[in-house]
């Protein structure tokens, strides 16, 4: 067996995904290395956040493969039948692993903000509860909200509560981050708090995998855009090679467009 | 002799045997609430399912049970479960009617009914929980049972005690039908007393004032409960 | 145990007789109580605490104690009272129908009340400013604007109530009357067969209520023209 940190952090290979007859994606294959910061981008119903969501099983693919670190999610893709993993055990400790921000933050409305960060770290990983409280703490101070801890998720601000979320995946000291639209259910005014501390996960060499429609953000911050269109790659590269000199038209006429909304 | 000498706890006063009552009627309520919320949960569960038939059944339960007299299912249940005694009986030499236990058949009587009740306060529940903070408790490696226990249970169960507070007020005044099967529980004691004194008006005033205190001591309880439940959660109203 | 067509049939035949004691008791003691319940209802939002505190108390009273306690204080507990029995009203109180009739429609006011209220704050005020800014005042106000749009509100929560009250009157079987119920549990005790007269019975309730729902379907229907499509409302 290979040597585990020579392997991409996750590898998509041939994924494919459809909703009954619909086929909204045809084979995506895509690595992150270890440390990457990949943005994907592409327009409503390009299929972005399925893939995401493919990659932690919360949608399972028809097709193709999910590998974490070199080990492949076995999954029971017997056409005519709904898929599944064969293993749930196995999703749920590669899920601890691979810790998802939700465009909604779906911050659990039953806990406060400091149980929500450790509620998977006591619970799942079976961490003592004494050091995840203090690894929270610490994370809240991180995000700037540690004087929310003791508050609902309810009585905090969008941008708030996306930091809050924030913080709840990096406690899980998780390998992958998984962003999806982590602004887009923001007011204009908060987007910018959120995507500070995004940037600085980046800066410390943290491997994410970002849906966004942040062109400025996935430009300056991600190491490779991919850019999705109709459930294929249409554009895969650098932010510098691909913003400058697009090879596809369509990636082309969708930054000019986001521009002009941005 | 004034209602107060009635109902006092001296030699001639009837008020032990009455307090006694409220006791018996609280528990055969209490009964018939946990039996209905057992099949309340089991209800839902089945008007929620993938499956078809079960969904047929839950409906069909619900909607019957809500649409005909309590009165008529607890003559039922008095009736059908003496008439089977009756024919267990008589297979051993005894004769005639038997009658069956009356707390018991009247739990399960209110049970059945309540549970119709219970069933759609459970049911609403489980349709207002999130399914985004669902997800995210899949999406952070919560096997099933742990997701129940840690979101889906603690959400849905603030979600229905509004509810569960109404039909258990609901199950408390039901309760009082339970005294035509011979059921000796607050209503009972009334009927009894007044025919032994012909102050009839001084026992149902009496009764009808401690369902009062019951409805309204539970009321606060559930109140309490609520105002727990809902820490976190920004009212709309 | 094998249902028995004819006994079935012939317990059916009888319980159909229960229907008009059963719907005379649900008609009137509704709109007894439904006039009782508009009082209190303007009562409760009077903002006078005079008047709201005695309709409180009476709602909590009503709604906190079991029918059958309010049915059997008018029936049984009155007669305790000399002076009762002596009065002018003494020929109606000794009549279980009466009785009945009496204790369904003050439980329903209680209820109703309540109802009606919430119909009645759901207005809103912006609603009720135009119309004053319109010169509308009184009961001008209350009938082309107040009331049609409470109205809409009130209507599921007052269909839920015809419906209980529809199977409440069962407990005027227990001071005698021979309505469905009371039938019913006459039929029971003389052929011990429960089964085939509870589905008898339960299948007539189960009508009429599916009845009283359409009704209040039609009538919620009815009265908000502005939930329909334009072509259909021409038509």
């Amino acid at each position: 067996m290979p040597d585990a940190t020579t392997m991409p952090a996750v590898a998509l290979s041939g994924i494919r995904k459809s909703y009954g007859p619909l086929e909204v994606l045809h084979g995506v294959s895509l690595a992150a290395r270890e440390g990457e910061v990949i943005s994907i981008l592409g327009s409503s119903g390009s299929g972005k956040s399925t893939l995401l969501r493919c990659i932690n099983m919360l949608e399972v693919p028809n097709g193709g493969s999910v590998a974490f670190h070199g080990e492949t999610i076995s999954l029971d893709q017997t056409p005519g039948r709904a898929p599944r993993p064969r293993d749930s055990a196995q999703i749920n400790r590669l899920r601890s692993k691979a810790a998802m921000v939700f465009q909604s933050f779906n911050l659990w409305s039953h806990l406060t903000i400091l149980e929500n960060l450790i509620e998977a770290p006591v619970h799942v990983q079976k961490r003592s509860r004494k050091d995840c409280l203090a690894e929270a703490e610490a994370l809240l101070e991180r995000v700037g909200i540690a004087d929310k801890r003791h508050c609902y998720p309810t009585h905090l601000s969008g941008g708030q509560q996306q930091r809050a979320a924030i913080a709840r995946a990096l406690a899980m000291q998780p390998r992958v981050m998984l962003f999806d639209e982590p602004t887009s259910a923001l007011d204009p005014e908060l987007v910018g708090e959120v995507l500070k501390v995004m940037r600085d996960l980046a800066a410390e060499g943290r491997t994410m995998l970002i849906v966004t429609h942040e062109m400025a953000f996935a430009r300056d911050v991600s190491t490779r855009t991919v850019f999705l269109h109709k459930g294929r790659i249409e554009e895969e590269g650098p932010p510098s090679e691909v913003f400058s000199n697009p090879r596809s038209e369509r990636f082309r006429q969708f930054v000019s467009r986001e521009h002009l909304q941005g | 002799m004034n209602t107060l000498g009635l109902m006092s706890f001296g030699p001639d006063g009837w008020g032990y045997s009455m307090l006694a009552a409220t006791g018996t009627t609280v528990a055969v309520a209490a009964c018939g609430f946990f039996v209905g919320a057992l099949l309340g949960c089991l209800g839902a569960a089945a008007s929620l399912s993938r499956l078809r038939v079960l969904r047929l059944v839950a409906d069909f339960y619900t909607t019957v049970l809500r649409g005909i007299p309590d009165l008529l299912v607890i003559y039922l249940f008095y009736f059908g479960s003496s008439s089977v005694i009756s024919t267990a009986s008589a297979l051993f030499g005894a004769e005639g009617f038997v009658g069956a236990p009356a707390f018991l058949t009247g739990a399960l009587a209110i049970g059945v009914v309540s549970g119709a009740y219970q069933m759609q306060v459970f049911r609403g529940a489980v349709l207002a929980l999130s399914k985004g903070e669902i997800e995210a408790g899949r999406a952070y490696g919560m096997p099933s049972l742990l997701l129940f226990r840690r979101i889906v249970l603690p959400q849905a169960a603030r979600f229905a005690i509004p509810g569960i507070g109404n039909v258990w007020q609901l199950v408390l005044k039901e309760s009082a039908l339970i005294s035509v099967i011979g059921l000796v529980e607050l209503m009972r004691q009334a009927q009894i007393g007044s025919g032994s004194t012909r102050q009839p008006f001084s026992f149902y005033l009496t009764a009808g004032a401690l369902y009062l205190l019951i409805t309204l001591v539970s009321g606060l309880v559930f109140r309490f409960a609520e105002k727990q439940a809902m820490r976190g959660i920004r009212r709309g109203v | 145990m094998p249902f028995d067509l004819p006994f079935l049939a012939e317990s059916f035949v009888a319980l159909l007789r229960g229907i008009p004691l059963t719907l005379q008791l649900t008609v009137l003691s509704v709109v007894a109580g439904g006039i009782l319940a508009f009082g209190l209802a303007f009562m409760r939002i009077s903002r006078r605490w005079w008047l709201d505190a005695p309709a409180r108390f009476y709602i909590l009273v009503f709604r906190g104690t079991p029918l059958l306690v309010q049915i059997y204080i008018i029936y049984y507990g009155l007669s305790q009272f000399p002076v009762l029995r002596n009065s002018v009203l003494w020929p109606f109180l000794r009549e279980a129908y009466w009785c009945a009739m009496l204790a369904l429609a003050f439980n329903t006011a209680a209820y109703s009340a309540e109802i009606i209220r919430g119909g009645l704050l759901s207005v809103p005020a912006g609603h009720v400013e135009a119309a004053r800014a319109c010169g509308m005042s009184g009961f001008l106000l209350f009938r082309r604007i107040v009331m049609p749009l409470a109205l809409r509100q009130m209507l599921p929560g007052y269909s839920n109530e015809i419906i209980l009250m529809v199977k409440s009157t069962a407990l005027a079987s227990t001071i005698t009357l021979l309505e469905i119920t009371g039938i019913a549990a006459k039929l029971i005790s003389e052929s011990y067969r429960p089964v085939e007269i509870f589905v008898c019975a339960g299948a007539i309730y189960l009508a009429i209520n599916f009845l009283v729902a359409r009704l209040f379907a039609w009538l919620e229907y009815a009265v908000s023209p502005e939930t329909r499509k334009p072509e259909e409302r021409r038509a």
